[in-house]
């Protein structure tokens, strides 16, 4: 409205617009080239391999006796993780929250340290923490708590450990943010009223940042899922998730048409997650970088 | 700072500080042992390691396919930054202050390459590029890192028009005669350029730290670090793999470091 009324541009605020909009249009060519041959073809090509010669790819995926275990092992994994991650993730954020500015610079490098490292080199380093004469080994023996060593590596544990340490910096900043959001005096309300603390946290503060919980919760499961790496490195094979099932069935069984009708699978059970996460707003952006 | 000394129950903060140090502790653990294992006398990968000898970064330096990775990881990971960053920047500036119905839906699509799991992108390029016989060249594998690179480009460079640009600046440096590719230059380049590097920084550790789509699309004389790491692993533990690991820790640090000098930068403006 001010543009047109300096009188500089005498033209239609409409017809403005318009060119405007394709002023700007160009510079999506880019991005919209890069996505279309290279994710857009993509998707319609497993789309087509899963659907080709009627639905006989998906029922081939369905009735493998492997499908059924890998689910599982992927959604109990992924809950599991998702869980332990939140009350970690919440008890940081709550570190960083109430931290003074110096304090809370080093607490920041001390999470995002692990965020810039290769998930490869994080479970590496697990593997050699967890192995029998690894640290941690070392030090319950220590403790005196075994005798002999216990096996920590190439089990469900190492991989939910390893996953953890993957998405915590996930699950803490939608949750930091929503504390951040949190009006300081509606707590010293709550305190002024006679609230100790236990109660301040349990109904004030949780209950304010509960929406930052459920969208670090979506985000850290949905990132969960899809582990490849993880699984191989510090699991066993029965603790084989479900990206390694694509893998199997493409580069081992090189059947493409089941393959895809199995990472269609996976995105119809991810996408609505995915589609949930980013209208709860703000927070989940954050974690995502 | 007057927030910090008046808040109530010290003993609460104390609590937290005690519950945070464990967790803090075990998230930088991993990191920081990788180094002092890559220094071990021995053939073992053990911590703590039996100091000191650099014999695994020699054996590292002095085996030509190790080499030859770390120098093809490199290549791909600059033409993916160059490309994604190309791209994510122009979507961040062509979306800016601009309302349409759906504008949701195009930033979540544009967010979608690192949201979706990653084998599901391996497949689809896989099944598109293997009857081009595209597989195993690494521009591919840039092109596809690119995917991975966009995204945090776009976010960041999002940000940073979002806090550094206001719209009456184009309007006026229009009004005043300048033309698009004007506009650009003096009004966009320098409001984005804190968040193009910092995005381009986490989008280059985001490419060479990548090993799915690296995995499906490598060639004989197109595997990338991770991957050789990643097979070195599962088939014979040797103590290059510590030393590899070792530039991957220093670069991280490089990474952490340039994003904390960049958001000092951007905080007083």
């Amino acid at each position: 409205m001010t543009a047109s009324s300096s009188g500089a541009l005498p033209q239609p605020r409409r017809f403005l617009r318009l060119l405007n909009f394709r002023d700007s249009l160009w510079l999506l060519a880019p991005i919209a080239t890069l996505y279309g041959i290279f994710a857009l073809i993509p998707f319609a090509l497993i789309v087509r391999f899963a659907f080709a010669d009627g639905g006989t790819h998906f029922a081939t995926v369905l009735e493998s006796r492997i499908l059924v275990r890998v689910a599982t092992n992927t959604v109990v994994i992924s809950l599991m993780t998702t869980v332990v991650a939140l009350v970690l993730g919440y008890i940081l954020a709550a570190g960083l929250w109430r931290a003074g500015p110096k304090m809370q610079r080093v607490m920041l490098a001390f999470v995002m340290l692990p965020f810039w490292t290769a998930v490869l080199i994080k479970n590496f380093a697990w593997a050699a923490l967890l192995q029998d004469n690894g640290l941690a080994n070392t030090i319950l023996q220590g403790l005196g708590l075994t005798n002999g060593p216990v096996t920590l590596l190439h089990n469900r544990l190492a991989v939910i450990i390893g996953m953890v340490h993957y998405v915590l910096p996930y699950a803490v900043f939608p949750i930091y943010s929503a504390m951040q959001a949190i009006d300081r005096k509606v707590e010293r309300a709550a305190r002024s009223l006679g609230a100790g603390t236990p109660s301040v946290i349990w109904f004030v503060i949780l209950p304010l940042t509960l929406p930052g919980v459920y969208s670090a919760a979506l985000l850290v499961f949905v990132v969960s899922v899809g582990f490849f790496i993880t699984p191989v490195i510090l699991g066993s094979p029965a603790d084989m998730m479900i990206a390694n099932l694509v893998n199997y069935y493409v580069r081992e069984l090189v059947d493409f048409n089941a393959g895809a009708a199995l990472a269609l699978m996976i995105l119809g059970a991810v996408v609505p997650l995915i589609v949930l996460q980013q209208s709860m707003g703000r927070g989940g952006r954050h974690g995502a970088h | 700072m007057a927030l910090t000394e008046n808040r109530p129950f010290p003993l609460g903060r104390m609590l937290l500080y005690a519950a945070c140090a464990p967790i803090l502790l075990l998230l930088v653990l991993p990191t920081l042992i990788i180094v002092p294992m890559a220094l071990t006398k021995g053939q073992l990968i053990q911590f703590p390691p039996i100091w000191i000898s650099i014999h695994s970064f020699t054996d590292y330096l002095a085996d030509e396919t190790w080499v030859s990775s770390t120098i093809v990881s490199f290549k791909i990971s600059i033409l993916a930054v160059v490309i994604g960053a190309t791209a994510g920047s122009f979507a961040a500036i062509g979306l800016h202050k601009r309302d349409f119905p759906g504008r949701n839906i195009v930033a979540g699509l544009i967010l979608a390459p690192i949201i979706i799991p990653g084998i599901v992108l391996a497949l689809g390029d896989f099944l598109l590029l293997a009857p081009m016989h595209l597989i195993g060249s690494w521009t591919t594998i840039a092109i596809l890192h690119a995917l991975l690179v966009t995204p945090y480009v776009f976010i960041s460079v999002q940000t940073s028009l979002t806090v550094g640009l206001s719209p009456t600046l184009i309007r006026s440096a229009r009004s005043l005669g300048a033309g698009r590719l004007a506009v650009l230059r003096f009004v966009h380049w320098p409001a984005i350029r804190p968040g193009l590097l910092a995005g381009a920084v986490l989008g280059f550790a985001v490419s060479f730290d990548e090993v799915v789509l690296a995995l499906f699309m490598q060639g004989s004389t197109t595997v990338t670090l991770p991957v050789r790491m990643f097979q070195a692993i599962e088939y014979d533990l040797t103590p290059k793999i510590m030393a590899a690991a070792s530039l991957f820790i220093a670069l991280a640090l490089l990474g952490l470091t340039v994003q904390a000098l960049t958001a000092k930068r951007a905080r007083p403006a």
